[in-house]
């Protein structure tokens, strides 16, 4: 994906004070690290908040970067997903992804959350169905658990080798594995239960 | 998931080369016993299913457009500087500008653009005009200035100069001086002496209340001949001359 010559001067002019530089890797990376903003994250405001932020702590970090301990792609999405931990822990998600079947609440009458997805009947223009399909499967997406999420949104919107999203998530590469494939089997199951409801 | 055996897999290789067979990296007997191991287990098979559906979900999804802002965002607020902007002014050439173009338009342009206001022109016209009419009434002629010397020997020539007629003019006043008062002196000697006047009767007069006033203030009244003598020169009067102005002098004591 990238030289890795050619990425070692860029960040070696950053360091030294050129701005181009600098803006040449907020050009490169902002649409990669939005995008993984927004798929964790779920909402566009919260995704350019956190890419901002990313941002800033590269811009400070920069100097610690060591291209022989990796790719800066690898670099630039721990960094990410690092803050996407802190942002997770913080708005308190995780109460409302431990399980696709429990409620969000303790109360009796309260939907399970794969019914709090919004019903998407098919309507009849097809772009706009696959719109909402997205949109369906977007909100899915950000039902499942962190940890689940994470890893599927790394390989499969992201396409990272399972080399690199172990060194991201650091954990071994069977792990990785393991979570993409529970992630990919959990969104299935939402959204099959969804569409059968629907149908 | 159940750790069991089925066609020589265990469930836990099966969930290690499941990501593989779906990315089709699986090949030969590994692939038949994978697919084998999916047929007959009732765990395993479902996974498969549900992880193959997962992954066409999750490919069915685009990329999404970050805000056109974002950019611009970023680099305020990591570098603080607008760069869009330095972009648009950076082809521009920046010529170059010499120190005098650099004065005239620190300090000349300002006082120019001063200048040229109608209203400062009007009052420098009437201000020249007034110093004009003033040096022309004084006698003050362009060809006098002209002709001004100003080298140092010049300089302090004028200087000796001016202060020579100084010093000439107070000494001719002086002599002025005392030859008056030495006339004056013979003028009160030849002229009869005046009777004092009288003093007022102030028993009857309501209207001197304010001197009645200061006498009761200051307690004691009393008036003395003073003999004065005034030195006036040898050429005037001789040193033998007895003959003194008489001066007449009133005094006031105050007594605490």
């Amino acid at each position: 994906m990238e030289d890795v010559q050619v990425v070692a001067m860029l960040v070696r002019r950053c360091i030294a004070g050129d701005a181009a530089a600098w803006e040449e890797i907020v050009q490169t990376y902002n649409r990669r690290i939005y995008n993984i903003c927004y798929r964790f994250a779920g909402s566009s405001d919260d995704a350019q908040d956190l890419t901002q932020e990313v941002f800033i702590k590269m811009y400070r970090t920069l100097p610690s970067y060591d291209h022989s301990k990796g790719a800066f792609v690898t670099w630039v999405t721990t960094i990410t997903r690092n803050l996407l931990v802190d942002h997770f822990r913080k708005t308190k998600q995780d109460r409302m992804t431990d399980s696709m079947d429990t409620t969000a609440s303790d109360h009796e009458d309260a939907q399970p959350l794969s019914e709090q997805i919004p019903d998407r009947s098919a309507p009849p223009d097809a772009r706009v169905r696959s719109r909402e399909v997205s949109e369906t499967v977007h909100a899915a997406l950000s039902k499942i658990s962190p940890e689940l999420r994470e890893a599927v949104i790394l390989r499969d919107l992201q396409d990272m080798d399972y080399r690199e999203i172990a060194a991201v998530l650091k954990v071994p590469e069977g792990t990785v594995k393991s979570r993409i494939n529970r992630g990919r089997a959990e969104l299935a199951r939402l959204l099959q239960r969804t569409y059968r409801q629907v149908m | 998931m159940p750790d069991h055996t089925s066609n020589g897999m265990q469930c836990n290789e099966f969930d290690v080369l499941l990501t593989d067979a779906l990315d089709g990296v699986l090949s030969g007997s590994q692939l038949d016993r994978f697919q084998a191991h999916a047929q007959t287990c009732k765990a395993c098979g479902p996974l498969l299913a549900e992880a193959e559906a997962g992954r066409s979900w999750l490919k069915g999804l685009t990329e999404v457009e970050p805000p056109a802002n974002l950019v611009a965002n970023i680099l305020a607020s990591t570098t603080g500087v607008d760069t869009q902007r330095l972009r648009a002014t950076a082809p521009q050439h920046q010529p170059h500008i010499s120190w005098l173009e650099h004065v005239r338009a620190l300090l000349l342009e300002p006082v120019w653009a001063t200048v040229r206001q109608p209203r400062f022109a009007m009052s420098f016209g009437m201000a020249f005009f007034a110093l004009s009419v003033g040096l022309t009434v004084a006698g003050v002629k362009p060809s006098d200035i002209k002709a001004i010397d100003l080298r140092p020997a010049a300089v302090r020539r004028a200087y000796y100069n001016a202060h020579a007629r100084v010093v000439r003019y107070v000494d001719n006043a002086r002599a002025v001086y005392e030859l008056q008062a030495a006339l004056r002196g013979i003028k009160r000697n030849l002229a009869p002496a005046e009777p004092a006047p009288k003093p007022k009767d102030h028993k009857n007069d309501t209207t001197q209340q304010p001197e009645q006033k200061q006498e009761r203030n200051y307690s004691q009244t009393g008036e003395q001949l003073i003999l004065a003598r005034a030195r006036l020169g040898p050429s005037v009067f001789d040193s033998s001359n007895p003959d003194l102005p008489v001066v007449s002098v009133t005094t006031y004591r105050r007594f605490l």
